[in-house]
């Protein structure tokens, strides 16, 4: 069956938005967050209109409300993710995800000499903690390189970086490329070597159903804002053995079981990496964005927005003068990353978004990866379900007619 | 005398620019125009970008230079990567041309409301405007009359 973006596109009160200078909004930066439909803003809404309350360890109503629903919207949204043993803690999102394994993980388990692969495709927040970790304790990282004229990892160098290494950190679809790396033959080798492996899956989320326990990574982490669901709430997967080698993050709140003044206890499971009153809304938020998603048919919606980063690839292929990064095949993410010899970055953007077009413009927190490509920034269009072919047709026209005029 | 250049105030040149800019309601128009303005710079050559040059806290990168004669008066050189930016160099330029060093060092940035292009640039582009404009005055500050 055709795939219709406009039956779900009505769901999205933004999406009909004119902007200030009188153009409609044309919403192409849906990497960096998407849209979210009207079930998720009510549902919010609901939590605080009607039952906002702290959750667990109380008995009144509202309490009892609320916490039904937090753990209700954790149960959900692990079996979206194919969850099926494992844990899901509640973090702010990717970053904090990542950052959690480095310091709860990461300080309990790796010292001085140990080694982490990393590649040359991640997002600052999967660089970033490391460097932290690698500064503190003297852990020593190595890098995979891609090829960058087909942008596939250098799997040969892969496979020399493993040896004596304990962890390995894969962005699962690049955020700048849209490349899909081979996640599964990733997560073997390193398993095959001993090394505890974290996925991050954050842009593959929206794109990809993602069986977590399927797929047997260690650590995976996501973010609710690029599926659909609010900003400020992402999760860390982790499996049980993995959970076991984790040592508190951050102290007080719900992470606590007693507290006397010379020790504290602590929970077990997911709740012991969640302190201080959790992402309640968000939470809620979350699980109803899995609920509207699970009525689409996510192959189809995927098939869809590749099909128009495809089309619009192809034409910036033939304009002279423009980079085009990635190759928008069937499993990337349906983006595409642009640069054109003579008109900078930030002034297409700026000229696009005096069309009503949303872009993102700069490094795209993958600074290795662009500097590995000889570039500073580039233009980033990124599509997802409620985009229409009008919309891909229509940056194709506007790009033309500014390096016509301006280049 | 020194001058107190400001809204109602403007340099004549400038003045024109403003008027220019403040009869265009089309932000792409506006864009357009100071794109075209990008030309009209005397424009510092990459080979003399440096460290000294360099405008901070802007995404793109820009350079200025600030010199002055007796004769002249006030004179701006820049450049930048990115066209819109340098089209902001050359109206800054123009605006201060001829000006003593007080003049530039007391002129107001307001004349980018007055055309209009606060409202259409970036708040990171707005910032390096205000970047720009004071590197301009703090280099002219170390001018000799």
């Amino acid at each position: 069956m055709v795939f219709d973006p406009y039956t779900w596109r009505k769901d999205f009160p933004i999406l009909n938005r004119i902007l200030p200078n009188g153009k409609p909004l044309v919403y192409l930066d849906n990497s960096a967050t998407t849209q979210k439909p009207s079930c998720v803003i009510d549902a919010m809404s609901r939590y605080y209109s009607e039952y906002n309350s702290n959750v667990h360890r109380a008995v009144h109503t509202l309490s009892s409300e609320a916490t039904d629903a937090y753990e209700g919207a954790r149960k959900m949204i692990a079996d979206w993710f194919g969850l099926t043993d494992g844990n899901l803690l509640f973090t702010s999102g990717t970053t904090e995800a990542i950052n959690l394994v480095a310091h709860s993980w990461g300080r309990a388990n790796l010292s001085k000499g140990d080694a982490i692969v990393l590649t040359e495709m991640e997002h600052h927040s999967d660089i970033v903690p490391w460097q932290m970790l690698a500064e503190e304790v003297g852990v020593e990282i190595r890098w995979v390189p891609f090829d960058k004229e087909n942008f596939q990892l250098d799997m040969g160098a892969f496979e020399i970086s493993l040896e004596g290494a304990k962890l390995v950190c894969c962005i699962h679809t690049s955020n700048v490329l849209g490349i899909r790396n081979p996640i599964e033959e990733i997560i073997t080798l390193a398993h095959n070597v001993g090394a505890r492996v974290l996925i991050d899956a954050a842009q593959a989320a929206p794109h990809d159903r993602i069986g977590i326990s399927e797929l047997g990574a260690d650590f995976v982490a996501v973010s609710a804002h690029k599926m659909s669901g609010p900003t400020g709430i992402g999760a860390l997967f982790v499996n049980t053995e993995t959970l076991t080698e984790m040592k508190p993050f951050l102290g007080g709140g719900d992470m606590i079981r007693e507290v006397f003044l010379d020790h504290s206890t602590y929970q077990e499971g997911s709740f012991k990496f969640e302190a201080g009153t959790p992402k309640i809304a968000e939470a809620i938020g979350w699980a109803e964005a899995v609920k509207w998603l699970s009525n689409i048919g996510f192959e189809s919606s995927h098939a869809h927005s590749i099909k128009l980063a495809r089309k619009v690839a192809d034409a910036f292929r033939s304009i002279p003068g423009m980079t085009v990064l990635g190759k928008q095949d069937n499993a990337d993410a349906p983006l595409i990353s642009f640069i054109h010899d003579t008109l900078h970055a930030e002034d297409m953007a700026q000229m696009l978004d005096a069309h009503g077009i949303a872009v993102r413009t700069g490094h795209h927190c993958a600074q290795p990866l662009l500097r590995s490509l000889g570039l500073a920034s580039t233009n980033r269009a990124s599509f997802y379900l409620y985009n229409t072919e009008e919309e891909a047709d229509f940056l194709i026209e506007t790009v033309q007619k500014l390096i016509e005029r301006f280049s | 005398m020194c001058k107190k250049f400001g809204t109602g105030n403007w340099p004549p040149a400038l003045q024109e620019i403003i008027d220019e800019f403040s009869e265009i309601e089309d932000q792409m128009e506006r864009l357009e125009i100071l794109f075209d303005y990008s030309e009209e710079i005397d424009e510092l050559p990459p080979a003399e970008w440096s460290e000294s040059t360099i405008v901070h806290g802007c995404q793109s990168e820009a350079h200025v230079k600030v010199t002055f004669s007796p004769e002249n008066g006030f004179h701006l050189v820049g450049a930048a990567d990115a066209k819109l930016v340098q089209g902001l160099i050359a109206v800054t330029s123009i605006g201060l041309e001829g000006l003593s060093l007080e003049e530039v060092v007391n002129f107001s940035p307001d004349f980018t409301s007055e055309m209009g292009l606060m409202n259409i640039l970036t708040p990171s582009r707005a910032n390096g405007f205000r970047n720009m404009l004071r590197k301009i005055k703090e280099d002219t500050k170390g001018l000799k009359e």
